[in-house]
């Protein structure tokens, strides 16, 4: 007898708990909605914990998974492309730069997210971080970081930064002459698309223009001519290294890091690699704005990445709201204290625990009122192939810089009219 | 009944090679690039037109024919020296072929970065050599002269091995009763070379040589590694310059053409060359 009951009792605890289990709702085994990011691995690394947080919090219901793409800017437009070009593309968000996006646009890869960005939201955005997020006046990206060409230069050298391109020649020489640096200005000299940037900053310090609203070339101008000779003449004249017409921003930053360099123009990532522990010039750096004509306006080539919607992306508008969370004023706080990016929001730039966190903040908001975007079209990626091979023969050979920037001018000219033609 | 035994191996073929190449032709018959859209709409022969009015594929096509006569070249020559050595009868030969093997075992990538390394200016092992005897700062991927030979080292640094490789396939099919004959007769070293291993190995040496020239024409991840084509666009090959139009630039259409182009003219140079060898053969039979 008390066997019996002790074995209806058994059976009665196993067939509880199989009902329970099949009955009791439970919310782990819910499968929660998956939401795919392609990033080029620097931003997968340095978001890593924003997603984390996330992802913990189980009431949402919703999982982000981050591809990490590769380092280099242009591997991870390539396998961007390869998936989009699927028609059925596996990301939902895809961080892609500022002048991949009327290519994505133009092709159609890329949902259009004005529905979701409430014009308050958009008008706190900084003047330079609203840049190169629309195409044909509607939005298709959301700026996860602001960025821009930067002068830096060597507090512990000069008192105060060139302004003119003069001055910036004349010191690195000066520098140079009295053997305080085997260098004197490095800067991004290889045939790719840091030339192209270097070059616009340059060209509007002259005050020239590389392709205007009515989508017309200017290289065949004085001061675009001008630039070019400036360019070249820092090497002649050896203000820059010979080497320069190879380097990139990673060689760029190796020799300023070593302490070999009085400046250097890069963006801003390269601020806090200068502050780590195996920099030779930590505390010594400055940062400014590039140096212009006198009279012309110091301008900063618009770099920054930002967050779109692929138009295969099955839940947009929940992929609306992660791009919200992870540009969020407190993610933008975030990302500034800890990797140095440079915040899209105007009012953080006047945050008191951001600036008194980073001496360089003011230069930041300054460089980002004087930014200037790469032309915006389908075609740039063309246009700035012409112009960085023109250039690169100017940097390297004896090529005329009037010769080379008329060939770029007719180049350039005969890509956006074989485009005309096609519309 | 014989040709039903044909079937797998030709439906593979087909769907191999057949279908890409008529895919590739159909599209270069079409504009087909971000300004359509990506739709593709029929543009009679214009993509062909602009290439032969292209100065920048003429270019290319100068320095790929450049880039791949030079390495494959000097490969041929340095691979018969190494499988001569390899072909030695000695101890440890076996773990020599196998070092010398290595190159040819690392991902192309990967040796590209470790050249772009050796030549980088101004921190490059190789510039430290050249200023610390004194010649001062070479430079080399900064000249548009000088830039396309670091990428000739780079390819047949790490090719040679391949073309070694099947020559020493070639030399052990040699039967040593050959060279003792010839000694016997009187015939010295240089002369075993020239009358038997030479023409023994011919097959290979032509073999290796198709192998190698066809995949030198298409080179493409060493100079994107190596240069990107720089400086001055001196270092671009044609199978870059097709990667720029679909990748970059988003035109398929010419991108197809440019790639349909460099395939017939790499027939074409094959033909050549293979009817240049059948008359100085028959010189050669005239004349020894």
């Amino acid at each position: 007898m008390t066997m019996n009951i002790r074995n209806i009792t058994k059976t009665l605890f196993i067939i509880t708990i199989i009902l329970s289990t099949i009955f009791i709702p439970q919310p782990s085994l819910s499968k929660p909605l998956e939401i795919e990011i392609l990033m080029p691995a620097p931003f997968a690394e340095s978001t890593k914990e924003l997603i984390a947080n996330f992802n913990k919090d189980k009431r949402r219901k919703v999982h982000i998974n981050v591809t990490r793409g590769p380092l280099e800017t242009e591997s991870v437009s390539d396998l961007a492309i390869s998936s989009l070009l699927l028609g059925k593309s596996p990301y939902d968000i895809i961080l892609i730069d500022v002048t991949w996006l009327p290519k994505y646009a133009a092709s159609g890869w890329l949902a259009q997210m004005d529905e979701w960005v409430e014009t308050e939201r958009w008008n706190s955005l900084a003047d330079g971080a609203k840049e190169g997020n629309t195409y044909n006046e509607k939005i298709y990206r959301w700026p996860l970081v602001s960025d821009m060409g930067l002068l830096y230069w060597r507090t512990d050298l000069i008192e105060t930064p060139p302004k003119t391109t003069m001055e910036l020649l004349e010191q690195s020489l000066q520098l140079k002459r009295e053997n305080k640096v085997r260098y004197g200005y490095v800067w991004q000299g290889k045939q790719y698309e840091g030339l192209s940037c270097v070059f616009l900053e340059v060209l509007n310090g002259f005050g020239g223009e590389w392709l205007d609203k009515n989508n017309k070339v200017h290289l065949n101008s004085d001061s675009s001519v001008q630039a070019a000779k400036w360019l070249k003449e820092l090497i002649s004249s050896g203000a820059s290294p010979r080497s320069v017409s190879n380097f990139t921003e990673n060689e760029s930053l190796q020799v300023f890091k070593s302490g070999q360099s009085a400046f250097m123009r890069n963006w801003p990532y390269a601020w806090s690699e200068l502050q780590k522990e195996d920099s030779e010039v930590k505390g010594k750096v400055g940062v400014t704005t590039m140096v212009s004509q006198t009279g012309e306006d110091q301008t900063a080539t618009l770099g920054s990445w930002g967050f779109s919607i692929t138009k295969s992306a099955k839940n947009k508008k929940l992929a609306s709201e992660i791009i919200k969370y992870l540009t969020s004023e407190s993610a933008q706080k975030y990302l500034f204290l800890n990797y140095g990016y440079t915040p899209t929001t105007s009012n953080l730039f006047e945050n008191t625990t951001l600036k008194s966190n980073s001496p360089i903040l003011a230069n930041l908001k300054l460089a980002l009122s004087k930014t200037k975007a790469r032309p915006k079209t389908p075609l740039y990626a063309q246009l700035s192939d012409v112009l960085q091979r023109e250039l690169s023969s100017v940097l390297s050979e004896d090529i005329n810089p009037k010769e080379a920037m008329y060939k770029a001018q007719k180049r350039s000219e005969e890509i956006l009219s074989s485009a005309g033609k096609l519309k | 009944m014989i040709i039903l035994l044909f079937i797998p191996a030709l439906t593979l073929i087909i769907f191999a090679f057949g279908l890409p190449i008529i895919h590739y032709t159909w599209l270069s018959l079409h504009s087909a690039s971000v300004l359509t859209g990506l739709k593709l709409l029929p543009n009679y022969g214009a993509n062909w037109i602009r290439l032969l009015n292209d100065q920048r594929f003429w270019q290319d096509v100068v320095q790929t024919l450049r880039f791949a006569t030079v390495s494959v070249s000097l490969e041929l020559v340095l691979a018969v020296i190494i499988a001569l050595i390899l072909d030695q009868k000695l101890k440890s030969i076996g773990l020599i072929r196998a070092i010398s093997l290595l190159p040819w075992a690392l991902p192309t990538t990967i040796m590209a970065l470790g050249w772009r390394w050796i030549f980088n200016t101004p921190y490059g092992p190789l510039e430290r050599l050249s200023s610390f005897i004194g010649l001062g700062s070479i430079n080399i991927l900064s000249s548009p002269n000088l830039a396309w030979l670091a990428t000739v080292v780079g390819d047949v640094w790490k090719t040679t091995p391949f073309v070694a490789l099947i020559l020493l396939a070639g030399l052990q099919t040699i039967p040593d009763d050959l060279y003792e004959a010839f000694r016997l007769e009187g015939g010295s070293q240089k002369q075993a070379f020239f009358r038997i291993t030479l023409p023994l190995i011919e097959p290979y040496l032509l073999l290796s040589m198709l192998f190698r020239l066809a995949q030198a024409f298409g080179v493409f991840d060493l100079i994107q590694v190596m240069t990107t084509g720089g400086p001055a666009g001196s270092t671009e090959s044609l199978g870059l310059y097709a990667y720029l139009n679909a990748m970059r630039f988003l035109d398929f259409g010419y991108s197809s053409t440019v790639m349909l182009a460099s395939f017939i003219l790499l027939i074409t140079i094959c033909l050549i060359g293979w009817v240049i060898l059948i008359q100085l053969k028959k010189v050669s039979t005239i004349f020894i």
